[in-house]
């Protein structure tokens, strides 16, 4: 059997996958196609190892997590269900690994930025090696959509221009209506105050 | 600098090339145009890593030389001119970087993050002794402070705002944090994508 091992190194992490070429997808003996063990080493934490689908699962969360970071984004990727999940703890950046066999408590990492930096780049150095030809299901880099950067404004800022906005409307509004409206229509004379008048000229001259 | 170490760079260099080759292929130059807050971004990551490395303006030329952009930055004097478009310089330059010049200077700042990983990740770590961090640090501000003052237009507000020392520290710790993510095989999609972000 082509078992190949490939390990990828930073300051302190390392990433070591082990696979196999996939013949069908016509791939060479030096080419991995197929993975079947991996395992995540971080300077004082626990060992990771895991089958591809953590991988992936771990890939899908942490890239985007650095990309909305590198945007000033804090927000966690990853739902309780899921395999991984990342959200920001203070200084720190809380990865929480969940077992796919029952009865096995989740695993929390905490990281600080070096520590996240490495990851990302394991996992680039990964997902970019030409050696490995696996289809990784990640979202593309993109810019982030005006929803997504407004968040990361304080709320005092966010609302200042609005809220001032408003103020100004209500109070011109207010000086406006304090001025009477001049009332240039000209009323034809009433009919009822004429014949009054007449009958009291009537009266004058009897 | 010895012969493996420049070997390595000159390796590193490489890879990076045929990377930005192919991302030409895939890239519509057309939308790479930066925004205001894209270009003050992009050169404040060049001057933090001006701050981090005293040889960084012969570090960008000749890296930009080994990217194959001596059209767009044949001397230093063209790599400032490009930069200056940053409105928060004391000399600012009117209308927009072009889209192959903003691609070039990414490609410059991601490899010379690239090259000053290893500062970065000294300085982003917690496992390193706090006292020798804090000097590490202290010095960077230092030398930061000095290049915004000696560069930067004092009176704008994001300038002041830089230069004062309540605010600055985290600012600071942001454009570290940045490099340190810009760096690396992924690094180049990961920074331009968020240069081009809109302004919320």
């Amino acid at each position: 059997m082509n078992k190949l091992s490939y390990c990828y190194d930073q300051s302190a992490a390392r990433l070591q996958i082990e696979g196999l070429p996939d013949f069908s997808q016509g791939h060479t003996k030096d080419v991995m196609g197929i993975i079947s063990f991996w395992r995540l080493q971080f300077i004082g934490s626990p060992e990771l190892e895991g089958k591809r689908d953590h991988l992936q699962a771990m890939m899908s969360i942490v890239l985007p997590y650095a990309r909305h970071r590198l945007s000033g984004i804090n927000r966690s990727f990853g739902h309780s269900s899921s395999p991984v999940s990342i959200a920001p703890n203070g200084n720190m950046h809380q990865l929480l690994l969940r077992s796919s066999q029952p009865g096995v408590e989740p695993l929390t990492l905490n990281l600080d930025d070096a520590e996240l930096s490495d990851l990302v780049r394991c996992l680039d150095s990964l997902r970019l090696d030409p050696r490995v030809q696996i289809p990784w299901d990640i979202p593309l880099d993109r810019p982030l959509s005006r929803s997504d950067l407004v968040g990361r404004l304080p709320l005092a800022k966010r609302f200042t221009a609005p809220f001032a906005g408003g103020l100004i409307f209500i109070f011109s509004t207010f000086i406006a209506l304090l001025f009477p409206i001049p009332n240039t229509i000209e009323l034809p004379p009433s009919t009822s105050l004429q014949e009054g008048a007449t009958k009291i000229e009537n009266k004058r001259t009897n | 600098m010895t012969n493996d170490a420049i070997a390595s760079v000159e390796k590193q260099s490489s890879a990076t090339l045929k990377r930005g080759r192919n991302l030409e292929l895939s890239v519509n130059p057309s939308k790479t145009s930066l925004g205001r807050r894209g270009i003050e971004r992009l050169d404040m990551l060049l001057l933090v890593v001006e701050a981090l490395d005293l040889n960084a303006g012969e570090g960008m030329l000749w890296i930009s030389n080994q990217l194959g952009f001596q059209d767009q930055f044949p001397n230093r004097v063209e790599l400032w001119k490009s930069r200056c478009y940053n409105p928060l310089r004391r000399t600012t330059r009117r209308g927009q970087l072009a889209a192959v010049d903003t691609e070039a200077l990414i490609q410059v700042l991601c490899m010379m993050a690239d090259r000053l990983y290893p500062l970065l990740h000294q300085l982003l770590s917690s496992r390193e002794p706090e006292s020798l961090n804090k000097q590490r640090w202290t010095l960077l501000e230092d030398r930061l402070r000095d290049l915004l003052k000696e560069r930067m237009n004092p009176r704008r507000g994001a300038v002041q705002r830089l230069l004062s020392s309540k605010d600055s520290e985290n600012i600071f710790r942001e454009y570290i944090f940045s490099l340190s993510l810009a760096a690396g095989p992924g690094g180049f999609d990961r920074l331009r994508a968020s240069l081009l972000d809109p302004i919320p």
